[in-house]
């Protein structure tokens, strides 16, 4: 009889683990959205580092399932680093997205070209 | 007696798990399985309310769920300025029109259209509610791929606390005011996304991918209310 209830009590664990079933995630994001929108708010030096710390964990330590950096950021990092004057390096960044990523090509290289000017 | 309880509980709970919806994502969004958009632009939001700032508020929450879905998606702080060059940052102009310049310049599979109907908060109750409605359409062919609505309340009250009565009724309004002062707004956005595309079809980075087709669609709109 117990044993049978405890058979039951698993199967019904298992059957609502299943149906809860959060997926995990892709990628990390850390802090992303929280920073970059207060930097898009609020573009001061103050808040610029802490959007490029931000870029630069989200770069270096990816932890979700696909291992590697999310669509977009790359070409994130790299316009910022282009708008503040360093060009090659950002360029270099806007390249990545598009070896990473080169459905972004067409978008990404109008960017670039932008900047090559 | 005890043992009834036990197998009702039970037949409830799994009655709960298995609602009662019916077409499968691959029936509901046959389209989206036939053209398999992999690249998608988030269009800034349509506002049909008096808050200005919603637009605002909302435009960028789009692009972690929809990477997370599995697309590629271009970050809404690039195209952004695309979009004011090119004056396309009113797109209401292209919700039912041509969308092959987002083709041409960007590459886009799909553009994500969302109208905000309501975006509006009950000072006293402290719930923000928040009513969009997504369209994803092609730019190949500007058919509809997916659409779906959400109407969400975010409960902002700080729950618990502050006591009875007339002080701990204007303690709980001063501690919402505070809490709400900031991001709330885009907390709540960022719900309706998650419950809206819950049952988005994934994209091709998703080990969803295709094999969602067979998952139950949800319902549409999808209502809650959450923390």
């Amino acid at each position: 009889m117990n044993s049978r209830i405890i058979m039951i009590a698993a199967a019904l664990v298992l059957t609502l683990a299943s149906c809860g079933s959060s997926e995990k995630s892709l990628y990390s994001w850390y802090q992303y959205e929280d920073v970059t929108y207060r930097y898009s708010k609020n573009p001061t030096d103050e808040w610029q580092e802490k959007v490029v710390e931000q870029y630069q964990k989200l770069m270096d330590s990816q932890r979700g399932t696909r291992k590697t950096v999310q669509p977009g950021l790359y070409a994130e990092y790299g316009f910022l680093l282009c708008k503040a004057g360093k060009t090659e390096e950002g360029v270099s960044y806007l390249k990545k997205e598009i070896e990473l990523y080169p459905e972004s090509e067409q978008f990404i290289s109008r960017i670039i070209k932008q900047f090559e000017e | 007696m005890k043992k009834y309880a036990f197998w009702a509980i039970t037949a409830l709970l799994l009655a709960s798990c298995a609602s009662n919806k019916t077409a499968t994502m691959g029936e509901k969004y046959a389209l989206m399985y036939e053209e398999k958009p992999a690249t998608v632009v988030v269009m800034p939001p349509i506002n049909k309310t008096t808050h200005a700032e919603a637009k605002d508020y909302f435009y960028t929450t789009m692009y972690y769920p929809l990477c997370e879905k599995g697309y590629y998606v271009y970050s809404p702080y690039l195209t952004m300025e695309l979009f004011q060059q090119e004056s396309a940052y009113d797109a209401e102009l292209f919700l039912e029109g041509d969308l092959t310049a987002f083709r041409n310049m960007l590459g886009a599979d799909a553009a994500m259209f969302t109208i905000i109907k309501d975006w509006r908060r009950n000072n006293v109750g402290g719930k923000l509610t928040v009513e969009v409605e997504y369209i994803l359409r092609s730019t190949k062919t500007g058919e509809t791929l997916y659409t779906r609505e959400g109407k969400i309340k975010l409960d902002t009250s700080s729950g618990g606390g502050g006591g009875s009565g007339l002080l701990g009724a204007a303690m709980k309004l001063a501690a919402t005011a505070i809490s709400t002062a900031l991001t709330d707004k885009v907390v709540a956005g960022r719900k309706c996304n998650a419950y809206v595309l819950s049952d988005l079809p994934a994209g091709k980075y998703s080990p969803r991918y295709e094999v969602d087709a067979s998952a139950e669609a949800g319902e549409s709109p999808v209502e809650a209310t959450v923390k």
